[in-house]
């Protein structure tokens, strides 16, 4: 992390956008900040945690899924984790990308989207249907597992090799190109 | 103090975001309490590596702002105040129509606080404060909501939703309490939202005697698990 590179000059003017941060000297202009619900530049990094501990992840009975669990990230192969939340519109705008990198590429890899919020497994599995979910629905009532991934906000991508090294990770909705090409990063890294 | 007096003392600063919740550090010219020499005597934690000193917001060695504000979920009145001698702050700014997920990224630190703090056995060893700045949309029933919906345990002792009675008080605090430009502006973009509040993602951190330990300005991406040690630390040292 390079922030003290930012403020070192006082005085200096503008803004640095490394990692998620930018520093700011005097009255920021708010106007134009208009969201657009991107993907934050450089977060990424702030995910690229050390902890490679894996984590087990239970999923539920929903399309394209079933009650289990897995070892998140997997071992003998690349995980994809999609970070998502019913209450999330831009998540649900998400889901036919999603979809369709699941349909390209889901068979290389863990491929699955994990939601930390309480909600009856019913009701998620509704709305998963509802939005046409086909592939594997996780839960995380700790949010552990989204603390260590999830890279700004929601919905939110990772890509993670076969030895557990986050490879491509961002927030925003992504295309299916977006999706495929950073799984293909973690499949590019091998990591077995 | 009156942080507004260093907003504008130093050169005019270009600020881009991609997103409707900012992520930085805004700087200011002094800080009025000197209270940031390394070592500062009421607090636990070491300086942080990077000197927010100067920032508008309150940084390490500063007092946390008192703030009285209702807990519409309890129907009290909660102060920072009173949680000196009995348990550190750990305290964030929000609006539950945050429309780029910033907002629920701040509470994942607080609700990952919360829940570390449970299997670890210090939560009644910390208060977590999420404040809206948006009473006007964050009602009682809205809270409750998105704390199920963040996973957040709003039940527990240790969290407490604060809402301010008026906008214009949320806009009192935001801007002369916690020193953070504030604006509303309107949200074409989204479809589902008539206005949005683009704002800086400042998770607060304040030890048992009510003094600043950090400020963490990139409160939206910052390793969650930074966060939860520094709490640790500061309520078991």
């Amino acid at each position: 992390m390079r922030r003290r590179d930012v403020l070192a000059g006082l005085g200096s003017v503008g803004v640095v956008a490394g990692a998620g941060v930018m520093a700011v000297r005097g009255p920021p202009s708010l106007d134009g900040n208009t969201g657009t619900g991107e993907s934050q530049p450089g977060d990424s990094d702030e995910t690229d945690s050390t902890n490679t501990e894996p984590l087990t992840i239970e999923t539920i009975d929903a399309p394209g899924s079933e009650a289990d669990a897995f070892r998140v990230p997997a071992a003998d192969r690349a995980t994809f984790l999609d970070f998502f939340g019913t209450w999330c519109p831009p998540c649900v705008e998400q889901m036919p990308a999603l979809a369709e990198a699941n349909e390209r590429i889901g068979d290389e890899v863990l491929f699955m989207s994990v939601t930390s919020e309480s909600i009856p497994n019913e009701e998620l599995a509704d709305w998963w249907e509802k939005h046409d979910g086909s592939w594997l629905l996780g839960l995380d009532p700790t949010a552990e597992l989204t603390a260590r991934y999830l890279a700004g906000g929601y919905p939110s991508a990772v890509a993670i090799d076969a030895s557990g090294t986050v490879q491509w990770s961002d927030s925003g909705i992504k295309t299916a190109d977006e999706l495929v090409a950073g799984i293909e990063q973690a499949l590019a890294a091998g990591g077995q | 103090m009156d942080r507004r007096t260093y907003l504008g003392t130093v050169g005019i600063a270009g600020l881009t975001s991609v997103a409707g919740c900012l992520d930085g550090t805004i700087g200011g010219g002094e800080t009025g309490n000197g209270s940031s020499d390394s070592g500062a005597p009421n607090t636990i934690l070491e300086p942080p590596e990077m000197d927010l000193s100067e920032s508008s917001h309150p940084s390490y060695g500063d007092e946390l702002p008192s703030l009285s504000l209702p807990d519409p979920l309890i129907d009290e009145t909660i102060s920072t105040d009173q949680f000196e001698g009995e348990r550190a702050v750990l305290m964030t700014f929000v609006y539950t129509n945050c429309p780029d997920g910033m907002c629920p990224a701040l509470t994942l630190r607080l609700r990952r606080t919360q829940e570390v703090a449970a299997e670890n056995g210090f939560s009644d060893d910390v208060a977590l404060l999420e404040m809206t700045f948006d009473p006007e949309r964050d009602t009682e029933s809205k809270l409750r909501t998105f704390a199920d919906e963040q996973g957040v345990d709003a039940e527990a002792d240790n969290w407490h939703f604060l809402r301010p009675e008026t906008y214009d008080r949320a806009k009192t605090i935001m801007t002369e309490d916690i020193g953070l430009p504030f604006k509303k502006t309107d949200a074409p973009e989204y479809d589902h939202l008539e206005y949005m509040f683009p704002h800086y993602n400042l998770i607060l951190l304040a030890n048992k005697r009510g003094i600043v330990e950090r400020a963490y300005p990139n409160g939206a991406s910052i390793d969650p698990s930074k966060v939860i040690d520094d709490v640790e630390t500061v309520v078991t040292e």
